[in-house]
Order: C-alpha cells, then sequence, then structure tokens
C-alpha cells in the first residue's frame, strides 16, 4: 500500500464542539493533495488534526502504515511528518540558517546534505542565510517556513494556506517548489484558499464543507465539476 | 565637585551595584522570555544563592570566591526543585497563576533563609578592605572581580545561546514557542536548562551583593524592584538589554543620591521602571511586551 | 474569668477579621473578577491607615496636620488616598499583562513604606502617630471593643453589599468577560484598560478603608504595625483559599486563614524564646506551603466561584 497519509472519519474540534465531522482522505507517496472549501469548513482544522494539535474524539489517522491518532506533535514530528502553520511559521529573532538548524532539531550528524538540498529549491535564501527571518519579504518568510520543515525530511510535508497573502508571482513560486519537493519523493498536503489555482496545480483534491467531505478527484476533475464551479467559481 | 569624585563615589559603586543588577536581570529577562512570567521569587533565590556560599566559608572555610560556583550549583539545583514542586503543574493554567506561585516561594524561600542562618546580618570576611589607586580611580578588588565575573558569565551564557544546540532551543521557545514545539524541541529540557541557568545567576547576584554589602535575609526582595526594572528598561528577552538596563538602573541609583536622600534609591528603579512602560514598552533593545 | 478573657478575645479577632475582610473583598474585585495582580496590598492599606490618622488626630507639632476631622471624614480620606495613588500606577500598567502590575504594586508598596518611615513631617517617621481618635473609644472597654466591631461589620456589609449589587450588574459581567477573554471583550467595543482602571481603583479604595479602621482601632500607628510581605501575602491566601470571584468565599477564606494564623501564634508563642524566633519563620514558610497546595488541589477554593460565570478561565485551567 503506498498511502502515506490515511484518515477514516475523523471527529474533533476545539473544546467541546466538533468543527471536524468525519472527514476521511488519503494521501500517496510523492502526491500533492489541496484541501479547498469555503471559509470555516473545517480545512486548516483537518490538517491540525494530523497534526495532534487538537482533540480527535473519533476515526484515526495512520502515517506510512503507523498509527498515530492522538500523538503529542514532537512524536509525529519523529513519524516523518512536518506542519508548516499558516502564521507565525518562522523563528523571526534567529537567521534564516538557524531557522533551518532549528527544522532539523531532532537530526543529529551531517547536515550538509540537508542544507545544500533546501538552498537548491530556495536558492534565495541561500544568498540571505544570514539575515533574521523577521527582516523577509513574506514570500521569502514563507521560504524560510518551508525550507525549515523540510530539514527533517519529511514523508508527510503539510502546508496551511502557504500562499496566504502573497503576489501571483509568489504563489507561482511556491507551487513550482512545492513540485520540486513532491519529485524528490515527499508526499504534500495544503490547505489553500485560492481553490482555483491549487486545483490547477494539484494531483488531486478534497473539497470540504461544514467539517465533511463534500467532493474528491483529480485537480481537473474537480475544476470541470458544476458544484465545485458554483461554490468556488462564482459561477 | 571634580569629575574624579563623581566616578569614586558615585560611577564606581555605580557599575558595581549594576553588575549585580545585570546578573539578576538576565535571569529574570529569561524567565520572562521563555518561561513567560514574571518571577517574583527571583530576588529570594538570590538570598539562598548568597547564604548558601556563606554556609561553604564557614562550614569549608573556603573563601568567597571559591564558593562561588558551589553556591551557583546549588542555587540552580533549588531552582530545579523549586520549579518541579510548584510551577510545572501550573503550565496549563493562566501564567498570572505562576507569578502567584512565585510570590509564595519567594516568601517560603526566605523563611528557610530566615530559620537556618536566622535575621542577623552577615559577612562573608571581616575588617576593612582599603581600595586601590589607579589614576584616581579608587576600585578595591572585589569590586573589580564583581565586574569582571559579570562580564564572563554573560560572556559565557551569549556564546552558549549563540553556539549551543540546546543555546538556539531556548532562544527559539522564547521566539516562537508553537513553532519549536512543531520542531520537535522537548519544552521540559527547555525549561529546566533555563532554571539550571537561571539558578547559578542567581546565586552569582547574591554572592556578589553579599561580597560588596551584607547578607541579610531581605537582601534580595530589596533587589527585585531594580532586577525587573533593569531587564524590562533593557527590553524584555535581551540578555545584552538586561546588562544595558542593570547598569542604568545601578548608576541611576547612586547618582540620584546627588539628588535625593539615600533612602530614596529604591525610587529610583521604580521611576524607571514607570517610565518605560508608559514610553517605551519594549525597551531600548525592543525586547518583547507580555 | 476564662470565658470572659476567651470572648474578648474572640472579639478582638472578630474585628480584624472584619478588617482583611474588607482588604480580601479589594482584592476580590481586582483578582476575582477582573483578573489584575496587586502585589502591593499592604500600601494600599498603609495609606488608608496614615490619610484617616493624619486627618482625625489633634494637631502636633512637627508634623502635618492634624487636622482633628471627624472620623468618617478620614474614612472617606483614606479612600480617595488610596484611590489616588493606585490611579496613576494602574494607568500606566493595566495596558500590559497583569505581570507589570505585580512588579509596579510592589514597587509602589515599597515607596510608600519608605515615604512612611523617612518623612518626618508627615508621618512622624519611627514613632508613627497617636492619639487616633476611636469612635465610642471612651466606653469601657468590652463596650468599646464591642460597638467598634458592630461598625466594622457595619462597614463591611455595606461594602459586601456594595460589590454584590456591582457585580451582579451589568458592570460584573462585562468584567468578568474582560477577565475571561479580553479580545473578544475588546472586539465588543469594550474600553479593557478603562474598565480594569475602574476595578484597580475600586479595590485599592477598599483596602484604603481596611487600613484607616486598623489605624483607629488601634489608636496609633507605626511603620512596624504591618510586615509588608506579610500582610499583602495573607489575603492572598484568604481570597485563593476562600474562592477567588465569590464575594463570599473571600470572607470566608478571611476567617479561616485568620484562624489559623493567629492560633499557630499562641501556639508558638509558647516556645522558648530561641524557637519561637524561628517558628514565626516556620509559619511564614507553612502560610507559602498552604498558597501552593490550594492552587495544585483546589484552585477554585473553598466556595468556588458560581457556575455559569466563569468561561475561558476554568477552560484553560483543565
Amino acid at each position: 500500500m503506498s498511502d502515506i497519509l490515511v484518515m477514516r472519519d475523523l471527529v474533533g474540534g476545539y473544546g467541546d464542539a466538533n468543527v471536524l465531522q468525519g472527514v476521511s482522505m488519503t494521501a500517496a507517496k510523492a502526491e500533492i493533495v489541496v484541501i479547498v472549501g469555503p471559509n470555516g469548513a473545517g480545512k486548516s482544522t483537518a490538517m491540525k488534526a494530523i497534526f495532534g494539535l487538537l482533540k480527535v474524539r473519533g476515526g484515526s489517522i495512520t502515517v506510512d502504515g503507523t498509527d498515530i491518532t492522538g500523538w503529542e506533535p514532537n512524536r509525529i514530528v519523529e513519524a516523518g511528518v512536518c506542519y508548516v502553520p499558516q502564521v507565525s511559521n518562522v523563528f523571526r529573532e534567529m537567521t534564516v540558517h538557524e531557522n533551518l538548524e532549528m527544522g532539523a532539531f531532532l537530526r543529529s550528524g551531517d547536515l550538509s546534505a540537508a542544507y545544500d538540498r533546501v538552498y537548491t529549491l530556495f536558492p534565495d535564501l541561500k544568498e540571505r542565510r544570514k539575515a533574521l527571518a523577521g527582516n523577509l519579504s513574506g514570500g521569502q518568510r514563507q521560504m524560510v517556513a518551508m525550507g525549515r520543515a523540510l530539514m527533517l525530511e519529511p514523508k508527510l510535508l503539510l502546508l496551511d494556506e502557504p500562499t496566504a497573502g502573497l503576489s501571483p508571482r509568489y504563489m507561482e513560486q511556491i507551487f513550482q517548489i512545492c513540485r520540486d519537493v513532491r519529485d524528490t519523493g515527499v508526499t504534500i498536503v495544503l490547505v489553500e484558499q485560492h481553490a482555483k489555482q491549487a486545483l490547477a496545480f494539484a494531483d488531486r483534491g478534497y473539497v470540504l464543507a461544514s467539517g465533511a467531505n463534500r467532493h474528491e478527484g483529480t485537480g481537473a476533475d474537480l475544476l470541470a465539476d458544476r458544484d465545485v464551479a458554483d461554490m468556488f467559481l462564482g459561477g | 565637585m571634580g569629575a574624579l569624585e563623581i566616578i569614586n563615589f558615585y560611577l564606581v559603586p555605580g557599575i558595581v551595584i549594576g553588575s549585580i543588577y545585570a546578573l539578576g536581570a538576565v535571569g529574570i529577562t529569561l524567565v520572562f522570555a521563555i518561561l513567560r512570567y514574571a518571577h517574583l521569587a527571583h530576588g529570594d533565590l538570590a538570598t539562598l544563592g548568597a547564604f548558601l556560599a556563606l554556609g561553604a566559608v564557614t562550614l569549608g572555610g573556603v573563601s568567597p570566591y571559591v564558593a562561588l560556583p558551589v553556591a551557583m550549583v546549588l542555587t540552580a539545583a533549588a531552582a530545579v526543585m523549586i520549579d518541579k514542586a510548584f510551577y510545572a503543574y501550573l503550565r496549563e493554567r493562566p501564567k498570572i497563576v505562576t507569578v502567584m506561585a512565585s510570590l509564595g516561594v519567594a516568601l517560603m524561600v526566605r523563611a528557610v533563609v530566615q530559620v537556618v542562618w536566622g535575621v542577623d546580618s552577615e559577612t562573608y570576611t571581616r575588617g576593612i578592605v582599603r581600595p586601590d589607586v589607579w589614576f584616581g580611580i579608587r576600585i578595591r578588588d572585589r569590586e573589580l572581580i564583581t565586574i569582571l565575573a559579570m562580564i564572563g558569565l554573560v560572556l559565557a551564557l551569549h556564546v552558549f545561546l549563540q553556539q549551543s544546540k540546546w543555546g538556539k532551543a531556548m532562544r527559539a521557545m522564547s521566539d516562537n514557542p508553537d513553532l519549536a514545539l512543531l520542531s520537535g524541541v522537548d519544552n521540559k529540557k527547555v525549561v529546566m536548562l533555563t532554571w539550571i541557568i537561571v539558578g547559578g545567576l542567581c546565586a552569582a547576584a547574591g554572592v556578589f551583593l553579599g561580597l560588596n554589602y551584607e547578607l541579610k535575609a531581605m537582601m534580595g526582595w530589596t533587589m527585585l524592584l531594580p532586577m525587573f526594572a533593569a531587564a524590562i528598561l533593557g527590553g524584555v528577552g535581551r540578555v545584552e538589554g538586561a546588562v544595558l538596563g542593570g547598569l542604568i538602573v545601578g548608576i541611576a541609583e547612586e547618582m540620584s543620591t546627588l539628588f535625593l536622600p539615600t533612602e530614596y534609591k529604591a525610587a529610583t528603579a521604580f521611576a524607571i521602571l514607570l517610565l518605560m512602560l508608559l514610553v517605551r514598552p519594549t525597551g531600548l533593545l525592543k525586547g518583547k511586551v507580555l | 474569668m476564662e470565658w470572659i478573657g476567651l470572648a474578648n478575645y474572640a472579639v478582638f479577632m472578630a474585628i480584624f477579621i472584619c478588617i482583611y475582610a474588607l482588604l480580601s473583598l479589594g482584592l476580590n474585585i481586582q483578582w476575582g473578577f477582573t483578573g489584575l495582580f496587586n502585589a502591593g496590598i499592604a500600601g494600599f492599606f498603609a495609606v488608608g491607615a496614615y490619610t484617616s490618622a493624619i486627618l482625625t488626630s489633634p494637631a502636633v507639632e512637627g508634623r502635618i496636620g492634624g487636622f482633628d476631622l471627624p472620623v468618617p471624614v478620614g474614612w472617606i480620606g483614606a479612600m480617595l488616598a488610596a484611590a489616588l495613588i493606585a490611579w496613576p500606577i494602574g494607568k500606566i500598567c493595566l495596558r500590559f499583562r497583569s505581570d507589570y502590575l505585580a512588579i509596579a504594586t510592589i514597587g509602589v508598596a515599597e515607596i510608600i513604606r519608605l515615604v512612611i518611615k523617612s518623612e518626618d513631617w508627615l508621618t512622624n517617621s519611627a514613632r508613627g502617630i497617636t492619639d487616633i481618635p476611636r469612635p465610642f473609644g471612651d466606653l469601657p472597654y468590652v463596650y468599646s471593643q464591642l460597638a467598634y466591631l458592630a461598625i466594622v461589620a457595619g462597614v463591611l456589609l455595606v461594602a459586601y453589599l456594595m460589590v454584590e449589587r456591582q457585580i451582579a450588574a451589568p458592570w460584573g459581567r462585562m468584567m468578568r468577560a474582560i477577565r475571561d477573554n479580553e479580545d473578544a471583550a475588546r472586539a465588543m467595543g469594550k474600553d479593557v484598560p478603562f474598565r480594569r482602571l475602574e476595578a484597580f481603583i475600586f479595590g485599592s479604595a477598599l483596602m484604603g478603608l481596611g487600613g484607616a479602621l486598623f489605624a483607629h482601632f488601634n489608636r496609633t500607628i507605626t511603620p512596624e504595625a504591618i510586615d509588608p510581605m506579610i500582610a499583602t501575602f495573607l489575603v492572598w491566601i484568604m481570597l485563593i483559599l476562600g474562592g477567588s470571584g465569590n464575594n463570599r468565599g473571600a470572607i470566608l477564606g478571611v476567617a479561616v486563614v485568620w484562624i489559623i494564623w493567629s492560633m499557630s501564634e499562641i501556639v508558638t508563642d509558647q516556645l522558648p524564646h530561641e524557637y519561637a524566633v524561628k517558628a514565626k519563620y516556620m509559619r511564614v514558610f507553612l502560610i507559602g506551603l498552604m498558597l501552593q497546595l490550594v492552587l495544585r488541589f483546589r484552585p477554585e477554593g473553598l466556595l468556588p466561584e458560581p457556575q455559569g460565570t466563569r468561561e475561558e478561565v476554568s477552560e484553560k485551567s483543565k
């Protein structure tokens, strides 16, 4: 079985309310899966649930065959999952290089190959590696955040709205980097507000509404779907 | 009044007491930034360190400078134990509850000192030390050592925070705790490490205060206000800011006696604290505001 | 005759409990209902005590006053003076998290202590202020004590009813909303720092009143009359043990802690002198430990805040 992520009938939320009311999804090895949906559909919540950041009351999550439901985030990191939050996702008062170093906190031994890999993916960062992350532009900060997550060489990379607030040029660049990362064998699950662009670029997509699955399929199929079009494309 | 008098009677004592404040303020700023609460037992932990060194001096017959590392290790251990016993289980509660617990710890630590060592003033060594004169500037050995030890300890801490893996983890925890946890940093280890460092610095502040003045059960508590003023003046979370803040508060306190009765030295620190909160709460070096 | 002594002692204790209950109510407004950390209770207490003393005692050479004014004027003056000191401190610190207020109130209490100790012209320094009039002080001892108890109990009752009324009013709901979810309250357009300032000033005024009642009860006030750290801390443990956010809890906590505190003093006073001094500090240690145990095992106190008023905070404390 080549599915890196399997989420089954997930129920959970913050406090007593269940934001997620039975969400299921899978992601295969080296696949980009995008989660879209209207505001409040539970997209980011579903992603946080994978990372153990909220109370899961039902269902299960497995990563590469290991059941990680209810694990502490630091153990999930060790299981090969990295998560890039939407906001405050860099150490602002640390240099770009130190941010990457923190990403590799759980690794020991020679990290030069990992640095090379990240700096090859993000040449901009190599130039600015001594700069404080807080002094970078929004797009560059997003790259630092992704680079930090990639330092652990995860099996599964979770990105929460990586293009929020970025210019179209940066959005395209981030998407391109996602493809490059995928091509190195990493599975990427991302939440996106820009549904149209995201579906066009992803391998597969899930449309959530009111905390449950609404549609799923390849990006192209979903873009062609009338209902999805009505939801997002102003149809 | 000539320049030399100003230097000898105000600037040198100001730098000495400022160095002591700096040692304490660095600890306060670390707790404020990493653990995210105001630690009100900080001064009394310094008192404990000073008296533990006195114990080593009287029992072991060693000089206070030999007793200093002993006291630092013991106070660090005490700080870790206090955290485990009284603060650790409050971590999920609003931080202000831990501030309250630390007020209780302040009282408890002081009570222990008062029970074990009594309430009379003590000194490490007896006799009057005459200052050496360098180009008209009068300074005693112990004053010079206080200043140098502060510089040495802060530099060592700086190198640790900038270069070592766990030092970076501490900075990361101060910078963005959620992301540090997501990166796999073990919060418990960072907390323990912070208390080891803070406990050691507290002891150093206490020992040097005892060395330059005298040992009293209230010595640390009265130092609390200037230490906090220094940490906020420098910018919460800024180690170099805490040093700068400590020196400024120390010198300002000594200089204030030019205009104010000596009893009101403590008011200087208070005025600095309020002024900073009023005009620039992030401090001189742009620190955090909780 | 033994029981008369006991009864006298009980009246004496009851007066102290009423005075501390005023402090505890004041702290409950600040901490229990608003979440403000005041670590300088003794300072506001002392300001109240000295203000009323200066206003009501007969004129004396060498210091300001006394103005020989009626006692109620002194009490109102005490409240105003405490409020006046609270105002700038609150104005500066309440924009930030309560940690800053804790530090600043420690500072203000320290400054007040210094002023009282060193300003001859104002407080007569170490010798203190004497001849403070006590209402019904001319009656025989027992009646005078009972009359004073009636007065402090009456003042406490009025304060209690006023605070209860305020807390039940929309004002109280708003304060709790601010305490439990500041961001939401701010988003609803509440002027959070201003509301907090109100609570801080109101609470401090009650502490000043407590100080005034203390001064008139003792007829004298000196810098040594209260140990600032212990007095402040006792009020804290009283409120936390009793149940912060609950006014009856605040008063119950005072009674329980004051009785434990006084009884333990009676026990340690029996010890030989060399141990008695140390025993005093052991008691302080135990009262500190008591706070830690309450925080750990019964953070809601003996009488918890009524259900439905506590939301976000209890969620966080799980």
